[in-house]
C-alpha cells in the first residue's frame, strides 16, 4: 500500500503540536482540546479512548481538517496543514485521508456503488479503476449484491461496512474513524473490526476514536484522553507477555 | 470532475419529479415569452412575413406608359422573376364624404406568381363584379371601408365612376396609407379604362423579385441604366416599404413585455424556493461531500451547473414547443397582420439567455449557502425557533383543533423560506388578478360597446340612395332603436401643423351617447367633448376653449367633457351638428349612426337595410376593438397557465420542506395520540395557510392595482382612462379557492424523500 | 474446582485423568491444560467429605486407577449449588486499595497508577480478542466465557474512567 506523496524519510505520517480548540458558543467558551501533542507513523494503528466530552471527536475533526484549530500546528506527511484554506484542506482530504463517522456516512441519493466510487474518482482514478476497486472492496465485505441499492435499503451494519469501504476506496494514507461501531450490534461490529484488522494488515495507518475497549485493544497503541488533554499514550505490550496472563481469565473456584 | 458529474446524475435520478417540474416551468415560460415576442415582432415589423407569404418583389418601378420591358430579366443580373407590368392611373376615391388619393392598378383575375396579395376580407376581383375593387388593408382602414362599401372614383379629367368594395387585401408592395400615398386599389382592366380613358395619363408598375435582397441597390442602378432615366418615374425598394410598415404598438408591447418579465420573475422566484428547499433537505449529504473532499466552490458550482442544465433542457423544450405552436396559434388571428414574421434570432437568443441567467441567479444564492455548510457529519437539521408563533397561539386561543395549531406553527417556522414562498405565490396571483381584470374589461367592451363610445354598431351612408330615402328607410326599420345623424369634418389644429377628424354627431339637443368619463356631454351649440389623446396633443383641459378651423371656418369650441373614443387614433373632437351650421361651416353629406335594439346583431341589421334599400344604401358594421384583442386574450390565458405552473412548483417545494421538518416530529406526534389523518391535516394546514396568505396578498394587491394599470395602458394608447374594470368577483373567488385547494392537495402528495427520512433511524436526535 | 468436578461425575463415574480430559474438551482454550495434580487432591478432599466414593479398579495392561462416583450427599450438594444463585465477580479491591492509599505512600501518583492499570486491562483485552478469534466457532461455551471476561474488562475500564474523573 502506498501513501503517494506523503512519505517523508522519518516515517512520521501525522504530527500535531500544542493543538487546541475552544468553541465559542453564546457566552461561555468551551475548551474541547487543550494542548495535544501526538504523532502517528505510517501504517500505525492507534486508538483514542476516554470518557465522553474528553475531546476525542474534536481531536479527530481537527486532524482531518473538519474544524479549524484555535492554536497549535499539524503536519501531514511533513507539510504544515493547520493553516490551509477550506479548499486546500478539501484537496488534501480527497487524496490522503479517509473518514468514517458513527452516523450518516453515506450520501443518501447515490447508490452504494456510487458512494464507494466517489472518493476513488475524486482522487484521480479512472472510472474503470474505480469500478474495479469498488468490486474488490464489496467482495471482501460480502456485499456485492447490494451495489445498486440506495443506502436507505441497507441495515445499519451494512451501511457502516460500506462507509468503511468508501473510506478505503482511494487508498488514503490515513484513515480517521470516529466510533465506527458505536451504533452497531455485536455481529455487525465484529465484521467492521475484521475489516479494520485486514486494512491494518495491508499497511493502512488508522487513528480510531472509541470508548469500546474491545475495539481499542485492536490497536497497537492506545491514547487516553481526559478533559481535553492526553492522559496516557502507550504501546500495548507484545504478545509474549500476554500468554502468561491469560489463564487467569477462568478461575474455577471451588 | 467525474465525481461531480456522478453526483449530478444521481441527484437528477433521485429527484426526477422535482427536476422535471423545474424544467417544465422553464419550458413554459420560454414558450410563452417566445410566442409573445413573435406576436410583437409580427405586429411591429410585419414586412418580412408578408413578403415571404406574398412572394413579393423587392423593387417596384413606376414607368412611363409604353416603356418596353421585354427581356429585362436577361439583361439585368440578379432578377429572378418579374411582376407586371401593370397599368395604373392616379385617381381620387370618395367614400362617405372622405376623399383619398389612390393609385388604381389593373390586375388580372388570376393571382400572379410574384407579388401576390393576401385577402383579409371579401374576395378578389371576379367577372360577375365589373365594378368591384379591392382595397389595400391600410387604405381600407383609414377610410373605414369594408366589403360592400360604395365609393366613387374621380379621374383626372373629372369623370366620376361609381364602384364598390368587394375585398380588402394585404400586400408587401408598398407601405401603409397614409404614410405612403397614394393608397393602393386593385381593379379590373375595364374599370381602369373607365376611370382613366386617356392612355397617355396612365403609367406602368413593374415589380422585380431578386435572388438576394442585398443586391437591391445594384439592380436598381442596372435597371435605370437599361431602361433610361426618362422612362423610370419612381423607384421604391423593400427598405422603404419595411420602414413604412414598422409600427409602434405601445400598449401591446408594454403589456406583453411586462407580463413576460413578471412571468420570468415569478418562475425565477419559484425556482429559488425549489432550490432552497432542496438544499435544505440535502444538507447532510452536502456536508458528507465536503468531508470527502469537495471544496466549497465545487459544491456551489455543482448545484448551479445542475440547475443550469435543467434550465437548458427546459429552454430547448420551450423553443421546440414555440416553434410547433407558432403557426397554429398565431396564424390568421384577428388584429394581427395576415402573415407571421419569424422571430429575429437576436430576440430568441435574448430570451433564452435571459432565462438561463435568471435560473442561474435563482440557484446561485441557495447554492452559495450550501457551499458554506460545515463539513462535519452530523448536521443539526433543526428548525430555528422553539416558541409557538403568534399565529399558532392565536389558533390555540381560538380553540382550533390540534392539527391546525401545529400546522399554523409550522407554516412560518422558517422565516426566509416562508417569505420566499409567499412572494413566489403572491406575484403570480397579482398578475392573475390583473389578467382577470383585463379579461373582464374586454368582456365589458365586447358586451357593452357603449361604454367605450361605440354605442352605435352600424353606420349608414346614403350611397346610391338620396338622403331623404336613407332617412326614411332607417326610420322604418324596426331593428333600429335610435339613429344619430353625423358628419365627419377635418379641422386644422391651432398652429396649423396637422389636421384632425372632428365629428358632428347628433344634435346638441339629442347628442350621440358618447361615454363621458370626465365632465359632461355637449348640450348647446359650441360645446364639444374630446378624447384624451386630443387633449394631450392640444395641451388643453376639460373646461377650456379651443379654436379650430373646420372646413375652412374658424370655430371656437368649449370643451365640456372627456370621452373614450377608440378610433381615429385617439384624437377626436365631437359636437352637435348644429354647432357647424351655427358657425356657418359648410355641412358635408351626413351619415347615420344606428343604435340597434338589444339582441340584434349588426350583421342582421345590415342585411335587412341592404335588402330594404335594394342594395343602394351603404351600410357598414362598426368593428369592436375587443374582437381584435382576442389574440391578447389568448396570450393572457397562456401566461396565466405558466404562472399557475410556477405557483404550483412553489407550493410543491414548500410542502416538501414542511414535510421534512415534520417528519422528525411525526413519530412524536403519533405517540402523543394524533392519528395519521390528523398528521396529514397538519401538513395540509401548513401549506394551505402559506398559500392562503400568499393568495390573499396577491389578490388584494392585484385588485388595488388592476383597474389603475388598465386605465394607464388605455391612456397611453390614447383611448383614455376609464375603461378599466375590476375582475369579476366570481372569477377571482374561484381562482383563490382553486389555488388554496390545489396547495392543500399538493401537500398530500406523499413525498418519497419525506417518507424515507421519517423511516431512517435518527439516533443523533433520539 | 470442587463443584465442577461433582457436576462432571454426575453423568457417570470417572477417574482423575478422564476428568481432566473432559474439562479440556468442554472449556477448550478458556481453560487450557488443567492441573491433574490439583484434580486428584480435590477428589481426595471430596471423598474425605463424603461427597464422592472412590473405587480402585485393577487393570491388566495399564496401571491401576481409582474411579470415583457421586454419593447421595454429593448429589444433594450439587443440587443445592445448581439451584442457588451465585455470587458475582468480586471487585478488584486490590487495585482500589492501591488507588485509595497511594497518597499516603507517596510512592506513585494516581494518574500513573490508573494509566498502568488501564494498559494492563487493554493488553488483557487484546489477548482475549486474539483468543476469541482463534477459538473454534462451534465451541459455544468457551466463546461465551471469553466474551463474558471481555465485558467484565470493559466494565473495569469504565470504572477506571470514573475513578479518573473523581479522584484526579
Amino acid at each position: 500500500m502506498t501513501s503517494a506523496g506523503l512519505a517523508p524519510g522519518d516515517g512520521v505520517l501525522l504530527r500535531a503540536a500544542g493543538l487546541t480548540k475552544t468553541f465559542r458558543g453564546d457566552g461561555v467558551p468551551v475548551p474541547a482540546v487543550r494542548g495535544v501533542d501526538l504523532s502517528l507513523r505510517h501504517g500505525e494503528f492507534a486508538a483514542v479512548t476516554g470518557p465522553s466530552g474528553a475531546g476525542k471527536s474534536t481531536l479527530l475533526h481537527l486532524l482531518g481538517g473538519l474544524e479549524r484549530p484555535t492554536g497549535g500546528q499539524i503536519w501531514l506527511g511533513g507539510r504544515r496543514v493547520d493553516g490551509l484554506s477550506e479548499a486546500r484542506w478539501a484537496a488534501t482530504r480527497r487524496r490522503h485521508i479517509g473518514f468514517v463517522f458513527q452516523f450518516f456516512n453515506l450520501v443518501s441519493n447515490m447508490t452504494v456503488a456510487d458512494n464507494i466510487e466517489l472518493p476513488a474518482l475524486m482522487s484521480g482514478m479512472t472510472r474503470r479503476e474505480a469500478a474495479r476497486r469498488r468490486e474488490e472492496l464489496l467482495g471482501r465485505l460480502g456485499l456485492s449484491g447490494k451495489a445498486g441499492l440506495p443506502p436507505a435499503r441497507l441495515s445499519g451494519g451494512e451501511q457502516q461496512r460500506v462507509a468503511l469501504a468508501r473510506a478505503l476506496a482511494h487508498r488514503p494514507s490515513l484513515l480517521l474513524a470516529d466510533e465506527p461501531t458505536g451504533s452497531l450490534d455485536s455481529a455487525a461490529a465484529a465484521s467492521v473490526l475484521g475489516l479494520l484488522r485486514d486494512a491494518h494488515a495491508d499497511g493502512q495507518a488508522i487513528l480510531l476514536v472509541t470508548h469500546d475497549a474491545r475495539v481499542a485493544s485492536l490497536a497497537e497503541r492506545v491514547i487516553s484522553m481526559f478533559d481535553g488533554m492526553i492522559a496516557d499514550d502507550a504501546i500495548l505490550p507484545a504478545m509474549l507477555e500476554q500468554a502468561h496472563a491469560l489463564p487467569s481469565v477462568l478461575k474455577l473456584k471451588g | 470532475m467525474p465525481a461531480v458529474i456522478r453526483w449530478i446524475r444521481s441527484d437528477l435520478r433521485a429527484r426526477w419529479a422535482q427536476c422535471t417540474a423545474t424544467a417544465a416551468v422553464v419550458a413554459g415560460v420560454v414558450t410563452a415569452l417566445l410566442l409573445s415576442a413573435t406576436l410583437l415582432a409580427s405586429a411591429t415589423n410585419p414586412w418580412p412575413g408578408l413578403f415571404a407569404q406574398t412572394r413579393g418583389a423587392q423593387i417596384w418601378l413606376r414607368l412611363a406608359a409604353g416603356t418596353s420591358v421585354a427581356g429585362l430579366r436577361s439583361r439585368v443580373d440578379g432578377v429572378m422573376a418579374v411582376a407586371g407590368p401593370y397599368r395604373v392611373a392616379p385617381a381620387t376615391m370618395v367614400l362617405a364624404g372622405v376623399k383619398a388619393p389612390v393609385q388604381v392598378r389593373a390586375m388580372p383575375l388570376a393571382q400572379p406568381q410574384v407579388g401576390r396579395v393576401l385577402m383579409e376580407q371579401g374576395r378578389w376581383l371576379d367577372r360577375p363584379a365589373p365594378d368591384g375593387v379591392v382595397l389595400e388593408a391600410s387604405l381600407a382602414q383609414a377610410v373605414h371601408a369594408a366589403p360592400g362599401s360604395r365609393l366613387v372614383l374621380e379621374g383626372l379629367d373629372g369623370s366620376e365612376v361609381p364602384a364598390r368594395v368587394i375585398g380588402v387585401a394585404a400586400t408587401s408592395d408598398q407601405g401603409y396609407y397614409p404614410d405612403v400615398q397614394p393608397g393602393l386599389m386593385w381593379v379590373q382592366r375595364a374599370l381602369l379604362r373607365r376611370v382613366e380613358p386617356v392612355a397617355g395619363h396612365t403609367e406602368e408598375m413593374l415589380g422585380l423579385r431578386l435572388a438576394s435582397s442585398a443586391q437591391t441597390g445594384f439592380v436598381v442602378q442596372q435597371v435605370v441604366t437599361q431602361l433610361g432615366s426618362r422612362a423610370v418615374l419612381s423607384v421604391s425598394t423593400w427598405q422603404d416599404v419595411q420602414r413604412s410598415m414598422a409600427r409602434q404598438y405601445p400598449l401591446l408591447g408594454l403589456l406583453l413585455a411586462v407580463f413576460g418579465l413578471v412571468a420570468l420573475g415569478a418562475a425565477v422566484l419559484a425556482i429559488a424556493t425549489a432550490v432552497g428547499g432542496r438544499v435544505l433537505a440535502q444538507l447532510q449529504d452536502l456536508a458528507m461531500l465536503k468531508t470527502l473532499g469537495f471544496t466549497p466552490a465545487q459544491v456551489t458550482g455543482m448545484l448551479v451547473v445542475e440547475h443550469a442544465a435543467l434550465a437548458l433542457a427546459g429552454i430547448g423544450v420551450g423553443i421546440g414547443a414555440a416553434r410547433l405552436l407558432t403557426m397554429p396559434l398565431l396564424h390568421g388571428l384577428p388584429g394581427l397582420p395576415a402573415a407571421v414574421t419569424p422571430l429575429p434570432a437576436g430576440w430568441a437568443g435574448a430570451i433564452a439567455g435571459g432565462t438561463l441567467l435568471g435560473v442561474a441567479a435563482a440557484a446561485a444564492l441557495p447554492s452559495w449557502r450550501a457551499g458554506r455548510v460545515r463539513p462535519v457529519a452530523v448536521v443539526r437539521y433543526a428548525p430555528p425557533r422553539g416558541r409557538l408563533s403568534w399565529l399558532a397561539r392565536a389558533a390555540m386561543a381560538a380553540r382550533l383543533p390540534a392539527p391546525i395549531v401545529l400546522g399554523a406553527h409550522a407554516a412560518f417556522l422558517r422565516r426566509m423560506p416562508a417569505l420566499l414562498t409567499v412572494a413566489a405565490l403572491a406575484v403570480p396571483m397579482i398578475m392573475m388578478t390583473v389578467g382577470l381584470g383585463f379579461w373582464s374589461t374586454l368582456d365589458d367592451v365586447q358586451n357593452h360597446p357603449a361604454d367605450i363610445g361605440l354605442a352605435a354598431s352600424v353606420t349608414v351612408s346614403p350611397g346610391a340612395a338620396s338622403p331623404q330615402q336613407a332617412r326614411r328607410l332607417i326610420a322604418a326599420d324596426p331593428q333600429v332603436a335610435r339613429a344619430y345623424p353625423g358628419v365627419r369634418a377635418t379641422a386644422l389644429v391651432p398652429g396649423e401643423t396637422s389636421t384632425i377628424t372632428t365629428l358632428g354627431m347628433g344634435t346638441s339637443a339629442r347628442p350621440y351617447p358618447f361615454h363621458v368619463v370626465a365632465g359632461r356631454l355637449y348640450r348647446a351649440p359650441g360645446e364639444a367633448v374630446a378624447s384624451q389623446g386630443l387633449l394631450d396633443a392640444l395641451h388643453v383641459q376639460v373646461g377650456e376653449f379651443v379654436r379650430m378651423a373646420v372646413g375652412g371656418v374658424p370655430v371656437i369650441f368649449h370643451i365640456v367633457g372627456r370621452i373614450i373614443e377608440p378610433e381615429y387614433g385617439g384624437q377626436v373632437l365631437a359636437y352637435g351638428m348644429d354647432t357647424l351650421s351655427e358657425a356657418g361651416a359648410a355641412a358635408p353629406p351626413v351619415f347615420y349612426s344606428l343604435v340597434l335594439r338589444p339582441g340584434v346583431t349588426p350583421e342582421a341589421a345590415r342585411a335587412r337595410l341592404l335588402r330594404a334599400s335594394g342594395g343602394r344604401l351603404d351600410v357598414e358594421t362598426v368593428a369592436n376593438p375587443a374582437d381584435q384583442l382576442g389574440v391578447v386574450r389568448l396570450m393572457m390565458a397562456g401566461l396565466l397557465v405558466v404562472l399557475a405552473m410556477t405557483g404550483l412548483t412553489c407550493v410543491f417545494t414548500a410542502s416538501l420542506v414542511g414535510a421534512r421538518d415534520q417528519a422528525r416530529d411525526v413519530r412524536v406526534l403519533r405517540a402523543m395520540g394524533l392519528t395519521p389523518a390528523q398528521v396529514r391535516a397538519c401538513l395540509v394546514t401548513r401549506t394551505g395557510l402559506l398559500a392562503l396568505v400568499a393568495v390573499g396578498i396577491g389578490a388584494a394587491a392585484g385588485l388595488a392595482v388592476s383597474s389603475r394599470l388598465i386605465n394607464l395602458g388605455a391612456q397611453a394608447y390614447g383611448i383614455g382612462a376609464g375603461i378599466g374594470r375590476p375582475p369579476s368577483a366570481a372569477a377571482l373567488a374561484t381562482a383563490v379557492i382553486l389555488a388554496v385547494a390545489l396547495a392543500g392537495l399538493v401537500a398530500l402528495v406523499p413525498s418519497p424523500q419525506a417518507a424515507s427520512s421519517a423511516l431512517t433511524a435518527d439516533p443523533a436526535l433520539a | 474446582m470442587r463443584l465442577p468436578l461433582l457436576a462432571l461425575l454426575a453423568k457417570e463415574p470417572a477417574h482423575g485423568y478422564e476428568l481432566k480430559s473432559q474439562l479440556e474438551r468442554i472449556f477448550g482454550q478458556a481453560y487450557p491444560q488443567p492441573n491433574v495434580g490439583q484434580i486428584y487432591v480435590t477428589l481426595q478432599r471430596l471423598e474425605r467429605d463424603g461427597l464422592v466414593r472412590g473405587e480402585h479398579v485393577i487393570q491388566s495392561d495399564r496401571p491401576n486407577k481409582r474411579v470415583y462416583e457421586l454419593t447421595d450427599a454429593g448429589r444433594a450438594a450439587l443440587a443445592s449449588w445448581l439451584e442457588g444463585p451465585s455470587e458475582g465477580q468480586r471487585i478488584r479491591d486490590d487495585f482500589f486499595m492501591k488507588l485509595a492509599l497511594s497518597p499516603l505512600c507517596g510512592a506513585a501518583d494516581r494518574m500513573s497508577l490508573i494509566n498502568r492499570q488501564r494498559r494492563h486491562y487493554l493488553s488483557l483485552m487484546r489477548g482475549l480478542s486474539r483468543l476469541a478469534s482463534q477459538s473454534d466457532r462451534a465451541a459455544v461455551i468457551p466463546r461465551l466465557l471469553i466474551e463474558g471476561a471481555m465485558l467484565h474488562l470493559q466494565a473495569d475500564l469504565d470504572w477506571l474512567e470514573r475513578c479518573q474523573q473523581e479522584l484526579v
